[in-house]
């Protein structure tokens, strides 16, 4: 049998359990992707490829996750692998306990087979602020996969994988699977546990799947959330469960923001949003233009600020006592970020900065809550652009800011949000749309975007490598 | 020269919860070997999470009640950010605009003292200097702490170490800590300076590393007239940025400069993003205000009314457990008579050190209080304590022993005799001086085993002497 490592999830679990491959052979396909291609994509920070046999040979296959090879954004501490947080600092550190999603994952059966790369300490939207240098766009090797989530978007874009986990703070998990034409499932915060998650804005960090398939990242979910006694802005509910799909949205309103259509958006992305917008319409949803939607451009001065500061704070454990290097082998961008969140703290500017930027929160909160009185879910396009050339993000310190102004909004508020592929530009890019609902809502996510994928094909295709 | 010491206490008191403040570890640090009682939230290992300790959040709460504060019903921590090896996350959670407790006071004779704040926070690990090298042990990293923050309104070296045994003994009272200086479990930090002639302040000072209560009075002595002596030299008074830190040497008896400018510390404190505000409904403080013990102000002033003196009401409120056994003896009699022939057992044979609370049986005041006018005050007291150590009801002891007071004339005749032939020295003595009758009483007594009533005895020896 061949190319076991394109299969979704769901394709997978088939072949595994009528026994037309096994669990071994299926995860020996993904890491024999991983040696053909990775030398190029740069996907993975560690393979942990020995260990990964090793399970498959024991792994009871009938577990929800049975023998499924995973690949794991390298800021989720996995024990006894090196996490790194793509930084350096953390180049020599062993994790010595396992985040609860991961325990969770490991408890279905899955089977990590590495560790994928991201924008040091997640800091960035292009994974090019990697200390492992960037991660290629599997589409056009000469872009950008995104950030900061790219090496677990680029492995699941690229069949390294058959389903990878993520992390958003905002953006970081919808803006990467969009570039590489995937689908990634930000669920409502504190859905998900942060425990051993390293820290990057405590206030919105939100672990989610970025996988093959509406379904695939929908049973993904559902295993890694619920509550955890060990995270203690956990929402205190039962995992969630993936609800029945529908065969039509009638009765659904579906709200779309002027404000999310700016002016420098690439007329492709624009073009291709409005197209899914009519399928909706098709399919009985009432399309529904929103005239006053808060300028994103408020959500990047919020982030910016918020963000900063709670990273300065974040990032002081790492000092090199009692792991990992010395403070000197912080990039200049973690630098950057700490100088600023130090400074916003600080007496004197706490009120003008970190204060004004939690109460505008409160703001955009209250304005998604006005939003979903008139719609019931959200549309919009995930990123402006499709993906960017490499060395896009040199030089400009508000890269990611920017890039991700039309996810920013929903993650401060918290909201659950989805990316799924709905077209391609002239080069043949992905173009992504993100579903957006109420705090809790992830059951509308899922139903809307299943229905698109379901009458649609661009999460069939795949690029050529 | 007129001269007001103006002094404020900061008092950190450690709780004794079972697990620490934010993780499940052992809150036991006390002679553990090191690094034993850590996980990866004390540690500050990357990803791990703080979930606050709900009981040290109530027990936080019920200090603040038993210190007359209000509660806040909506509060939450912050970070503290600053930079030192022990502190494992590089700040610490503690809690700034909304602590669990404001506004509460202590009455020092009379004298009113402000507490501005009962807040929670937790420990550091410690730094161990070993030859020229630090180690670090993170098992107190974590300890729930109480920090208590005063209004500067001590205004002695004496009154701060009453503020301090009182702040203590409520602590212990309510069960929460063991508030003990020498061991750590309670620290204090005094903040002094000194009004001269109404009108001129000198400079704050931040006294550190005071190690026991006799330290707090000598630091704040010290202090006091290094305070005026200094001005007196450089005339130099209060402002906003001078501010200073001293450490206390006890060896030397003196403070030295730690810390220079003060006022310029930034802590950059936050809303902690990790934990949720934590709420406390009305009807749960209500709950916890109920549940408090009765606090020993209120005890001595109730024993006060039973006839007792100040000085034997505070006595017996001091420990906890020793007023609650005396609580329970009064019960069984609500005379002022019982309180204070009970009092006087208690405070006298039983005050023995390292008494065994549960082995006082409160009835057997009560009975050794019915019977006695058939008993001396001498056998009473030999009473109770032989019923502590022996279990015994004191009435069967007695009853044995034939303790219960002889009437009996003919009785006590016989062994007067006996005293008299057997001590013809003071018989003689007596001849000379009847003042020395007090030694044959004394020996008639003895040979009673102390049931001779003494009045009756020295008339028969008089009598029989004549």
């Amino acid at each position: 049998m061949t190319d076991l490592n394109k299969l979704t999830l769901f394709q997978a679990r088939q072949g595994l359990k009528s026994k037309k491959f096994t669990a071994p052979e299926l995860v020996q396909s993904c890491l024999n992707r991983i040696k053909s291609l990775d030398k190029k994509l740069n996907s993975f920070v560690t393979i942990v490829e020995e260990n990964a046999l090793k399970q498959a040979k024991t792994v009871d296959i009938n577990l929800p996750l049975g023998g499924i090879p995973l690949a794991v954004k390298d800021n989720y501490l996995t024990k006894d692998i090196r996490t790194t947080a793509s930084s350096k600092l953390l180049d020599n550190y062993i994790a010595q306990y396992d985040a609860t999603t991961i325990d969770k994952l490991k408890k279905a059966g899955a089977i990590i087979i590495g560790k994928t790369n991201l924008d040091a300490w997640a800091h960035g939207s292009s994974t090019e602020s990697s200390d492992y240098g960037p991660t290629l766009n599997p589409w056009n090797t000469q872009h950008l996969p995104g950030g900061s989530s790219g090496g677990s978007a680029a492995a699941i874009a690229a069949d390294e994988t058959i389903i990878s986990v993520g992390s958003e703070t905002a953006g970081s998990i919808r803006q990467p699977a969009a570039w590489c034409g995937v689908v990634g499932f930000k669920p409502t915060y504190g859905r998900v546990s942060r425990y051993g998650i390293i820290a990057m804005k405590s206030s919105t960090d939100s672990p989610g799947p970025i996988c093959k398939s509406v379904d695939d990242a929908a049973t993904l979910l559902g295993i890694m959330s619920g509550h955890d006694p060990l995270d203690a802005t956990s929402i205190d509910e039962d995992p969630w469960k993936k609800p029945e799909s529908r065969q039509n949205l009638n009765g659904l309103k579906i709200g779309l923001p002027l404000s999310y259509f700016p002016s420098q958006i690439q007329p492709e992305v624009k073009e291709a949003i409005l197209k899914a917008a009519e399928i909706f319409k098709k399919f009985g949803a009432q399309i529904i233009e929103l005239p006053d939607v808060l300028d994103p451009k408020y959500s990047i001065a919020v982030y910016t600020i918020l963000q900063r500061s709670e990273v300065s704070s974040n990032l002081a454990r790492f000092d090199g006592i009692r792991y990992g290097h010395d403070r000197s082998f912080f990039g200049t961008e973690a630098k950057r970020r700490i100088m600023l969140g130090t400074y916003s703290l600080s007496a004197g500017y706490y009120d003008a900065y970190y204060l004004k930027a939690q109460k505008v929160r409160t703001l955009i909160c209250q304005d998604f809550d006005k939003q979903f009185q008139k719609v019931d879910a959200i549309i919009g396009p995930v990123s402006p652009t499709t993906a960017l050339k490499v060395g896009a993000s040199k030089g400009q310190a508000m890269f990611g800011e920017l890039q991700d102004m039309l996810v920013e909004p929903s993650s401060i508020a918290g909201l659950p949000g989805i990316s799924i592929p709905c077209g391609f530009d002239k080069i043949a890019l992905p173009v992504s749309l993100q579903i957006i609902a109420p705090q809790r809502r992830e059951d509308l996510v899922y139903q809307i975007a299943k229905l698109f994928e379901d009458n649609t094909d661009y999460h069939l295709q795949r690029p050529t490598l | 020269m007129k001269i007001t010491p103006i002094i404020g206490l900061e008092v950190h008191v450690e709780l004794k919860t079972q697990s620490k403040m934010f993780c499940g570890c052992s809150a036991d640090h006390f002679h553990v070997e090191a690094n034993t009682h850590t996980c990866p939230v004390c540690l500050g290992l990357p990803g791990a999470l703080p979930v606050p300790n709900k009981t040290a959040c109530e027990w936080c709460v019920k200090l603040g009640l038993a210190l007359g504060c209000s509660i806040n019903e909506q509060s939450f921590f912050e970070r503290k950010n600053y930079f030192y090896p022990d502190l494992a996350k590089g700040y610490q959670i503690t809690q700034l605009q909304k602590p669990f407790a404001i506004n509460g006071k202590l009455t020092i004779d009379d004298h009113e003292i402000r507490i501005n704040r009962a807040h929670m926070e937790e420990d550091t690990g410690k730094s161990v200097h070993v030859d020229g090298s630090t180690l670090l042990d993170f098992n107190r990293s974590g300890v729930p702490l109480v920090e208590i923050v005063s209004e500067p309104d001590i205004q002695s070296a004496k009154e701060a170490k009453k503020y301090l045994n009182k702040l203590q003994q409520i602590i212990r009272y309510i069960g929460i800590s063991d508030a003990d200086i020498e061991k750590g479990s309670m620290r204090c930090e005094p903040t002094v300076n000194v009004c001269i002639d109404d009108q001129f302040y000198t400079p704050l000072v931040e006294i550190k590393n005071v190690a026991s209560l006799t330290g707090v009075m000598n630091a704040i002595d010290f202090e006091i007239n290094r305070q005026v002596k200094q001005f007196e030299e450089d005339r130099q008074q209060k402002n906003s940025s001078n501010k200073t830190t001293r450490g206390w040497d006890a060896d030397k008896n003196q403070t030295f400069l730690q810390r220079e400018k003060e006022g310029s510390a930034d802590y950059r404190y936050f809303p902690e993003p990790d934990i949720p505000p934590i709420i406390f409904s009305k009807e749960k403080i209500e709950e916890i205000q109920k549940n408090l013990p009765k606090l020993p102000g209120v005890k001595i002033s109730e024993y006060k009314m039973l006839g007792l003196s100040d000085y034997d009401a505070n006595l017996l409120a001091e420990d906890k457990d020793f007023s609650e056994i005396f609580d329970k003896i009064i019960s069984l009699d609500n005379s002022n008579e019982f309180a204070k022939f009970s009092a006087n057992l208690l405070l006298g044979p039983l005050k023995i050190i390292e008494i065994e609370i549960e082995k006082i049986n409160p009835e057997y005041f009560k009975k050794l209080f019915d019977k006695k006018s058939e008993l001396s005050s001498t056998v009473i007291k030999q009473l109770i304590l032989d019923s502590y150590q022996s279990g015994l009801d004191p009435l069967e002891i007695a009853q044995k022993q034939n303790l219960f007071q002889i009437s009996d004339t003919g009785a006590l005749e016989k062994l007067a005799k006996e005293v008299i032939e057997t001590n013809p020295k003071a018989v003689e003595d007596y001849h000379k001086n009847p003042l020395a009758i007090g030694f044959l009483v004394g020996r008639l007594m003895k040979v009673s085993r102390g049931s001779a009533n003494p009045q009756s005895g020295k008339e028969i020896l008089e009598k029989l002497l004549k």
